[in-house]
């Protein structure tokens, strides 16, 4: 299927296009935007947070303007096929897309009908189907998983057969919107193998991405977005060159996995918070307790089954776990290690065993709850109320808790939203909003289950920056991540985990930086 | 967690699409409308015990005892609690147990036919019946947006669970907080769920084709018959009441 196409005439050209979203519906327009990809080409998108990468993305699928409505100027060609004008399935025959959100992007409930499902709508022929499905199940090295239901899979299997999915009608141009926000570094390694093998078989890739590390040598073009307008462009070489300084001031993350996985000078210079003078010591001497008036919080023989298949597997086994009072501990492992598991069994919300100490208070499944507190990945699971303030106040007592939730309130940089409807905020504001929930509660423990998922170099660092000060008001933290950028930012200690078992823990220091380099290599090349 | 899922791997049963439509339809229609007299009585009794024996020997041999339980509890609830009380009590314990009642096995079929089909099974049987893709891609969405909606639900009700929000505790207030958000969800959910699929050609004029292989076999002609049979039977009862005792 080569389309007509000359050789060594781009697979997708943009030319001086802009695109705006029509009425309320949210998302950054563009403008000016002119780019050309030749086959087995990458072209790299970034930028901060709504600057319009995402609609880059889809005026090249053709999802804007014929399903986000809108007006769009310029022209954008697939293989000479005008994407504006044609009709979505005629794009579709030429552009293969994967998205952000592995749970919101299947229409089948099975896998094998999954990565069937492109070829089926453009009506391709039965037996030609079950080739390519054969093709793209072992390239993606989905056997074991054929026939499971995709509600079982975790976010990287999920991310994989949308990559097999894409892959099965063999498309001329892939187009990935934050593929790698919801996944653990072997899935990342995996999807990197993915867009190499693409590139090799002659098909262009376009890609819009926030952590940008797994692209390093990858990309042909960096197309740097600021406002809807192309404000930098350069091939990968020169973005490799780049001066580091450049890349932070321009809101990137981090442009490979060295860089990732650095200790960060700044955090060894300024200690986050003044009043905490213990913080080196805390450091190093993890299981002794930072304070030593206050004991470390203690997991007793912790256990969670779940039912497969009728029979009941074991998802979590944590025989004993300290966590000092006031650490900020990152819990880091592979997509389905039981992580969120052991989040769940912490805040007393799923079926589980095993006890809790926090300072020499055992705490039952009820207690739990009561007193610890997720911040959820989708944040928008725990806003209710009709203004932040009522949000706050709900769940308080006593006569001062106006001035309690206030206080609270300005702590977190929320004062000036105090009347402003939940929905209507940022996504960061929203998560503070859920910290601020369980400031105002008096939450001892503080779980957060990928908090940084999808957010950009200057939101990530207000997440940290946000942790570093809850830390400051004694609460202990847990943060589920994939991140290592963000563990190096805030974090005091780092516990891995790895088929529902703590398999190691450690206090975070220079000296150990490199143990957590280790634990998220080892699946790097897989 | 299990609600719902389709795994195409645990098979026991192969019953065509359209047949487990026909049955649906059967099933719902006889127990609903009933029908007197110990004749129509055998074929309610028959057409009961469809769902939870099609869910048994599906390997759902939890949700089939859980639903059947549901069925005699409310059952027995009805015929028992219906001498033992008086006045609006009893016409209320007793109306609500009988509706239940009635309700239960048509749920349990609905749910063995969810979790039995999968997306390009439905799909393709609908190309067969000649459907329009406006009745059969809405129809389709189904089969995903129930279970992934029901994932939010769970994760709505942790999070109340977390702020001590239970329905005892603040009645209306809980409805309103667990609606808010799950509403917000429903809608964002919609969105992906067909932006990914129109970005993926559905809805093209080309002929659809299909890898799922589906026909009717001997057990589709014998679920079929009973079906049919059911239904004219009730059609003969509630026409000519007096004709088959």
């Amino acid at each position: 299927m080569n389309g007509g196409v000359r050789e060594g005439a781009p697979v997708l050209l943009m030319d001086n296009v802009s695109f705006f979203y029509a009425g309320e519906r949210s998302g950054a327009g563009v403008a000016g935007i002119s780019l050309s990809l030749c086959a087995g080409e990458l072209a790299l998108l970034c930028g901060r947070s709504g600057c319009g990468k995402t609609t880059v993305t889809r005026l090249a699928n053709g999802l804007a303007p014929h399903f986000y409505e809108g007006t769009v100027a310029g022209s954008v060609r697939v293989c000479g096929l005008d994407v504006a004008r044609a009709e979505l399935w005629e794009t579709a025959r030429l552009v293969g897309s994967v998205f952000q959100n592995p749970k919101s992007q299947f229409y089948n409930v099975d896998v094998r009908g999954e990565v069937a499902f492109g070829c089926e709508n453009l009506g391709f022929d039965p037996a030609d189907i079950e080739r390519r499905v054969d093709d793209a199940v072992r390239e993606f090295d989905l056997a074991p998983l054929l026939d499971a239901s995709i509600f079982s899979l975790s976010g990287g299997q999920k991310q994989r057969v949308a990559c097999a999915s894409a892959t099965a009608t063999s498309p001329r141009l892939v187009v990935l919107d934050e593929p790698s926000s919801n996944l653990d570094f072997e899935t990342i390694a995996r999807l990197r193998a993915a867009i190499v093998r693409w590139k090799e078989s002659g098909a262009a890739v376009l890609v819009a991405e926030h952590r940008i590390h797994y692209l390093d040598g990858l990309a042909d073009q960096v197309i740097y977005l600021d406002e809807g307008r192309i404000a930098h462009r350069w091939s990968g070489e020169e973005f490799a060159r780049l001066d580091d300084a450049e890349r932070v001031r321009l809101g990137l993350r981090a442009r490979s996995v060295a860089d990732a996985l650095r200790f960060p000078e700044r955090s060894r210079l300024a200690p986050d918070v003044p009043s905490r003078s213990d913080d080196g010591r805390a450091g190093q001497t993890p299981r002794k307790a930072a304070k030593p008036e206050k004991p470390p919080i203690r997991f007793e023989k912790l256990t969670a089954d779940y039912r497969k298949n009728g029979a009941f597997e074991r998802a979590l086994d944590v025989p004993s776990l300290e966590l000092p009072q006031a650490s900020v501990t990152a819990l880091v492992g592979p997509c389905g290690a039981g992580k969120s598991t052991f989040a769940e069994a912490v805040c007393g919300l799923n079926r589980c065993e095993g006890t809790m100490e926090i300072d020499g208070e055992r705490l039952g499944k009820r207690d739990r709850r009561r007193r610890c507190f997720m911040v959820m990945q989708n944040v928008n699971h725990q806003l209710f109320a009709e203004s932040v303030l009522d949000e706050v106040l709900l769940g308080m007592t006593g006569d001062d808790r106006g001035q309690r939730a206030l206080s609270i309130l300005r702590d977190l940089d929320l004062d000036e939203l105090a009347q402003a409807h939940p929905l209507s905020l940022s996504g960061g504001q929203r998560q503070r909003v859920a910290i601020a929930q369980a400031l105002a509660t008096d939450r001892p423990l503080i779980v957060y289950d990928e908090p940084t998922s999808g957010l950009d170099l200057a939101h990530m660092r207000q997440v940290a920056e946000t942790i570093r000060g809850v830390r400051a008001r004694d609460a202990t933290q847990i943060v589920i991540t994939h991140d290592p950028e963000f563990v190096l930012s805030c974090c005091t200690h780092v516990a891995m985990m790895e088929n529902g078992r703590i398999a190691d823990t450690f206090p975070l220091c220079e000296e150990t930086a490199n143990r957590l380099a280790d634990l998220f290599l080892a699946y790097d090349r897989p | 967690m299990e609600f719902l899922q389709s795994g195409a791997g645990v098979r026991t049963v192969r019953l065509d699409p359209r047949t487990k439509i026909v049955l649906l339809f059967a099933v719902s229609t006889v127990l609903l409308l009933g029908g007197n007299g110990p004749a129509m009585f055998a074929v309610r009794t028959t057409m009961l015990l469809f769902p939870f024996a099609l869910l048994a020997v599906s390997v759902r041999v939890r949700v089939a005892v859980l639903m059947l339980a549901a069925y005699l509890g409310t059952y027995a609830l009805a015929v028992f609690a219906a001498p033992a009380l008086s006045g609006v009590a009893n016409a209320f314990v007793v109306a609500s147990a009988t509706v239940v009642s009635r309700f239960v096995p048509t749920l349990a079929l609905a749910y063995f036919v969810f979790a039995t089909t999968t997306v390009s099974e439905f799909m393709a049987a609908m190309a067969r019946m000649r459907m329009p893709d406006w009745i059969t891609i809405p129809l389709s969405v189904l089969f995903r947006f129930f279970p992934t909606l029901g994932e939010e639900a769970r994760a709505i009700g942790a999070a109340m669970r977390m702020r001590g929000i239970s329905p005892l505790r603040n009645g209306v207030t809980y409805v309103e907080c667990a609606l808010v958000p799950l509403m917000s969800c429903a809608v964002s959910i919609g969105e992906d769920l067909s932006a990914a699929a129109l970005a993926r050609g559905l809805g093209g004029p080309a002929k659809r084709t299909n890898v799922c292989a589906i026909g009717f076999g001997a057990l589709d002609i014998a679920v079929i018959a009973v079906s049919a049979a059911a239904t004219a039977l009730l059609a003969a009862s509630l026409t000519f009441p007096g004709a088959i005792a």
